[in-house]
């Protein structure tokens, strides 16, 4: 091996060029899996044969990969960064010790009763913690951490400060193999939120919880369910660990240092990926059993460093590097080894013209200022209705009240002759009442495939949604960009995407907030293109346009214009434009 | 001075000049690229491609608080205010660019356009009305001395009567023989102060002319519209 | 008289508080991140000081001036190395911030272990009590209010009376206008790091003479920093002010009432609560 510089340099390129352009990774071949599988049983099995250092060594692998995993879920999939997970493993080292001492419970039975009862804890925590973001969800996990330790030294019962001192009752292979089931059960949480069609939800949460919350997902509910998960593993372990050392007090159970040390872990291996959590604790660990001997107290100090020195180097970890090369790719969920073939419609479109969406005396106040003021309007299935207004006219606001992410003042919302005030916004987008963004909000870490897939998944199987999103896709013609990131595609590829993602969720009407805003005649083309196959399909579109209106007014069968809150005029494209209230409204008054 | 830029995603090719001494206005709808080109003009954007000069010199890619400095009052869309500081300050602040001789007799007559906020110097900036927070960006911006006034939309979400007095105090800007680069989504406000004015869509140049000339063709409101 | 008492100890503890918090408040509305390193800066601040003190028998009053200005230099090279090339990721950045000063703080608090070990310490230095009209004013919390009242002042008339300061506050303001006036904001985000921890410092020096310090105190501060800044309204510098000193009179309240373990866990407690009250965030300000 003596590679100069130069002969490097192009190995990485022909790397670099050979790995794919897009993430389109093949399926895992079995024989992969086997190998894999293999290899990790015999590297479980070493210790057992080796010394009990070695067993030592490798339970603290163990150990730690279980809590890298677990702090994954929630920090790195689901984009919730807490500096307080070591609650869930004290909670679970007390819980564990209280069952056993006090009822007398075997610790095989107790630890995933602990883990189930962390569970429930995060379940209640949530509730309230998961409202809160960035800075303020990672200081309220770190208070809470520092919390539970004075309750815990107050509390007699559980030993108050003194602690608990417990018989020693368990071998080390035993903790050894318990440490192995944990970790499989962390690692399989994580295979399931990173390679599966709910998984994706979580995935949507972090990067847009407002666009997540459009096309369907119960953001609410998928990071309360992301936060227990990542509870679970944490208290197994503590009380595994809190039996293996025989004592367990308030500063040991809740210790602030090991919620570095997990951070570190998973940061180094590559935060929110696979195998990440796995590399970073094998490496680091086994790294530092070496280093630690010659700077025994400066541990934490150089894991710190080692946390900067990740984040403003390779904020990726391992794993980010790996897929520069091709290598440890994600593979987009549910992703067919072709793109499939769409002929027709997943199902044909619905008869009839009854009223879909009725909007009545609608008003909308921000404090004092009135952005919506007594608008009514009603729109027929299969109907393409242009609302037009310049900027503030409430065009947004309009689309905001419908969907459920403004609150009415006065007036309401009828959906299928149903007012629909009370339903949140993700069940609004699940019934049928579709939107995109002023902007588009796609979801930066998914393909353009994964994207749909999302809105598409709500009540169907697996291959119906499949389905549905290979067919929304071919419809806006993306079908070739399929496995690309939504980062490579063009402002007029991302307009086409989210209406793509609209309609994977099989709605009766779509609202498109600013429609042709930004799009050059070409894009403007590929969209009126879109847009005129919607009636087809029985789906209403309700497209909101600022300028641009010659591109939306010849395919409109209605056009309906605001201005400063109000509705002025509403009719037929050609009459309206003549109107002279509202050619005063966009000119001013030609003198 | 002339503004180039070729190969942007938002804005392809746009050349235009400002006159000394005059108004020269830009028009078009939300979206057309406005804001871009005066983000990319004051360097808050920095163009991909293409040359911006002030009065010869080169200023495209210099950080966009020397290109302040070189000479570019910059009243951005939106104000940008500080909120929770009085009015009086922002004049300081905006005196900072200029020499501390001339300080003086420009508040003297930054002031005099603007009346109505002579009598506001000590109120915070976030307390004012629209209108008048629009008169103090604009006075933040005089304050700094400028070569050549950047206006980014100054009647978005004005009541029309206060956008009369905005572009009262504009004429006699140009009176004063202020060079102004102004961008406007309203025509009829815009050809009103305008001795030139360049017509922007989808981020091309799509009409340009004295204001007579483009009054008079109805492809203009064409253009505008996007017709 | 007993009440009495209270508000005095509380107003002066609250007075110690506003120092405590302004360096955080600073750099959270210059920069718009929260530097988790903050306690450890004013622990091993503290801790320096004890060491100093007991080293030297100086008052460590005389310390001030010398760590203000060392930190300044020192927090202008962390911010252009560590922070500055987040700088641009904007608002998407936030999580990295906090990865990095979590780290740093780490590196703070275990150097501080491995010198000054992890035994709670606190200088005996102004233990006096000056009874005036039945009250008792402890000299340490005199003093330390005293500091914290006069280095707020003049942070005061800095931001809201010189040129540099101005400049510094609009920055926190509003960016976009900041550079329309020809600031750098570059280089405001540098002081204002700086500042921050010259400013976390000073309130470590003064601190040790009232609070027994050890290195995991570290988060605890800058916890109890954030709920001030966050019920202050973040980034808003009066705001802190009153905060503060409601925190300093609740603390010492509850202190006197129900204990010093419960005294400990009230700026835990009060994050939470107001999490719960105002889940959409603590403040009115919002950036």
């Amino acid at each position: 091996m003596n590679l100069d510089a130069r002969q490097l340099g192009q190995w990485i390129e022909r790397r670099l060029s050979a790995a794919p352009a897009s993430a389109a990774v093949p399926g895992r071949r079995p024989v992969t899996v086997v190998i894999l599988v293999a290899l990790i049983a015999c590297a479980g099995a070493v210790p057992l044969l080796t010394s009990a250092y070695v067993m030592q060594l490798a339970t603290d692998i163990l150990t730690f990969a279980a809590l890298a995993y677990s702090w994954n879920i929630i920090s790195g999939c689901a984009g919730y960064l807490s500096f307080g997970q070591v609650s869930f493993f004290g909670i679970g080292a007390y819980a564990t010790s209280v069952l056993v001492l006090r009822s007398g419970l075997p610790w095989y039975l107790a630890a995933p009763i602990a883990s189930a009862f962390s569970g429930v804890v995060a379940a209640l925590l949530g509730t309230v913690m998961l409202r809160l973001r960035g800075i303020m969800f990672a200081l309220g996990m770190l208070g809470l951490a520092r919390i539970l330790v004075v309750v815990a030294s107050d509390w007699d019962y559980i030993g108050a400060a003194g602690g608990l001192t417990l018989p020693a009752q368990l071998t080390p292979v035993a903790v050894y193999v318990a440490m192995w089931v944990t970790v499989i059960a962390a690692f399989a949480l994580n295979y399931f939120v990173l390679q599966s069609g709910w998984g994706l939800s979580v995935t949507g949460v972090r990067d847009d919880e407002v666009a997540a919350s459009a096309i369907g997902v119960p953001t609410a509910r998928i990071k309360t369910v992301a936060f227990i998960m990542s509870a679970l593993a944490p208290a197994a372990v503590g009380g595994l660990v809190a039996w293996n050392r025989s004592f367990l007090d308030p500063p040991s159970a809740f210790d602030p240092t090991l919620d570095l040390q997990v951070i570190v872990f998973a940061l180094f291996g590559g935060i929110g990926t696979l195998w990440g959590p796995a590399l970073g604790t094998v490496i680091l660990v086994l790294v530092g059993e070496q280093f630690w001997a010659y700077l025994p107290d400066l541990q934490l100090a150089l894991y710190g460093v080692l946390v900067i020195a990740v984040v403003l180097a390779f904020p990726g970890g391992i794993v980010g590097i790996a897929n520069r090369f091709g290598w440890l790719r994600r593979r987009p969920v549910l992703a067919p080894a072709a793109f499939p073939v769409v002929s027709r419609p997943p199902h044909p479109a619905p008869p009839g013209n009854e009223i879909i969406i009725e909007v009545r005396d609608l008003t909308v106040r921000f404090g004092g200022l009135v952005a919506l003021n007594g608008v009514s309007l009603a729109v027929r299935r299969g109907e393409m209705v242009s609302i037009i207004g310049a900027n503030g006219a409430g065009k947004t606001t309009l689309f905001n009240a419908i969907t459920g992410f403004v609150k009415p003042s006065a007036g309401g919302v009828f959906y299928q002759g149903k007012s629909v005030s009370d339903i949140p916004s993700y069940e609004r987008a699940r019934q049928g009442i579709a939107r995109t963004f002023q902007i588009p909000r796609l979801m930066d870490s998914i393909t353009v495939w994964e994207n749909t897939l999302l809105a598409a998944r709500y009540g169907k199987r697996a291959d119906a949604a499949v389905d549905q999103a290979a067919w929304a896709l071919h419809t806006v013609k993306l079908d070739g960009l399929w496995l690309e990131p939504t980062t490579k595609l063009s402002p007029g590829q991302q307009r086409r995407l989210e209406m793509a993602r609209a309609l994977a969720l099989d709605p009766t009407v779509i609202l498109l907030d600013e429609v042709m805003a930004g799009m050059t005649r070409n894009e403007q083309d590929e969209i009126r293109a879109v847009l005129r196959h919607f009636r087809e399909f029985g789906v209403a579109a309700v497209a909101g346009v600022e300028h641009v209106i010659s591109a939306i007014a010849d395919i409109s069968d209605r056009m309906i214009v605001l201005d400063r809150g109000g509705k002025i005029a509403e009719g037929v494209p050609e009459a309206v434009l003549r109107d002279p209230l509202v050619i005063e409204s966009y000119l001013g008054k030609v003198s | 001075m002339v503004a180039g830029f070729g190969d942007l995603t938002i804005l392809h090719d746009v050349s235009l000049d400002v006159a000394v001494g005059k108004v020269t206005v830009l028009l078009g709808a939300n979206g057309a690229g406005k804001t871009t080109l005066f983000r990319a003009i004051t360097g808050l954007l920095p163009p991909r491609a293409g040359r911006i000069a002030l009065f010869g010199e080169p200023i495209a890619g210099r950080a966009p608080h020397l290109i302040a400095r070189a000479g570019i009052g910059h009243v951005p869309s939106g104000r940008e205010l500080f909120p929770r500081m009085p009015v009086g300050v922002h004049l300081d602040l905006g005196a900072r660019l200029c020499p501390p001789e001339l300080r003086a007799t420009l508040r003297e007559r930054v002031l005099g356009l603007f009346p109505e906020i002579a009598e506001r110097l000590n109120q915070y900036a976030g307390t004012l009305s629209g209108g008048e927070q629009q008169m103090v960006a604009i006075a933040r911006a005089l304050m700094t001395n400028p070569r050549v006034l950047l206006l980014d939309e100054p009647s978005a979400g004005l009541a029309p009567k206060v956008v009369l007095s905005v572009f009262q105090a504009l004429a006699k800007l140009q009176d004063q023989g202020m060079s102004v680069l102004l961008a406007e989504q309203s025509m009829t406000f815009g050809l009103s102060v305008a001795s030139r004015a360049y017509i922007i869509r989808e981020g091309r140049i799509v009409l340009s002319g004295t204001p007579a000339e483009l009054a008079a063709e109805r492809s203009v409101v064409q253009a505008y519209l996007g017709a | 008289m007993i009440v009495l008492q209270l508000v005095v100890n509380g107003v002066l503890l609250g007075g110690t508080y506003i120092l405590l918090a302004q360096g955080l408040n600073l750099v959270f509305g210059v920069m718009g991140i929260v530097n988790l390193a903050h306690g450890a800066i004013i622990t091993l601040a503290g801790l320096f000081t004890y060491w100093f003190a007991t080293q030297t028998h100086q008052s460590p009053l005389l310390l001030i001036p010398a760590v203000f200005i060392a930190m300044l230099a020192i927090g202008a090279v962390l911010q252009r190395l560590l922070l500055e090339p987040l700088a641009k990721l904007g608002g998407k950045g936030e999580l990295l911030n906090l990865m990095v000063t979590f780290g740093l703080s780490y590196v703070i608090v275990e150097t501080a272990l491995n010198f000054f070990g992890s035994q709670y310490v606190s200088l005996p230095d102004l233990q006096t009590t000056w009874p005036v009209g039945g009250l008792a004013f402890n000299e340490a919390l005199v003093a330390a209010g005293a500091f914290g009242a006069l280095i707020s002042g003049c942070l005061h008339i800095w931001l809201h009376y010189t040129a540099s300061g101005q400049a510094l506050l609009a920055t926190s303001q509003n960016p976009t206008g900041a550079v329309t006036c020809g600031i750098d904001v570059r280089r405001m985000r540098g002081i204002a790091f700086a500042l921050g921890t010259a400013l976390a410092a000073t309130a470590g020096v003064l601190l040790i003479l009232i609070l027994p310090l050890s290195a995991p105190t570290a988060d605890t501060l800058t916890i109890l920093s954030f709920v001030i800044v966050a019920l202050g309204g973040l980034g808003d510098y009066r705001g802190a002010v009153m905060a503060a000193l409601l925190l300093g009179l609740v603390q010492s309240a509850v202190g006197y009432y129900l204990g010093g373990d419960v005294e400990v866990v009230v700026p835990y407690l009060l994050l939470i609560t107001f999490m719960v009250v105002r889940p959409q965030g603590l403040g009115q300000a919002t950036r």
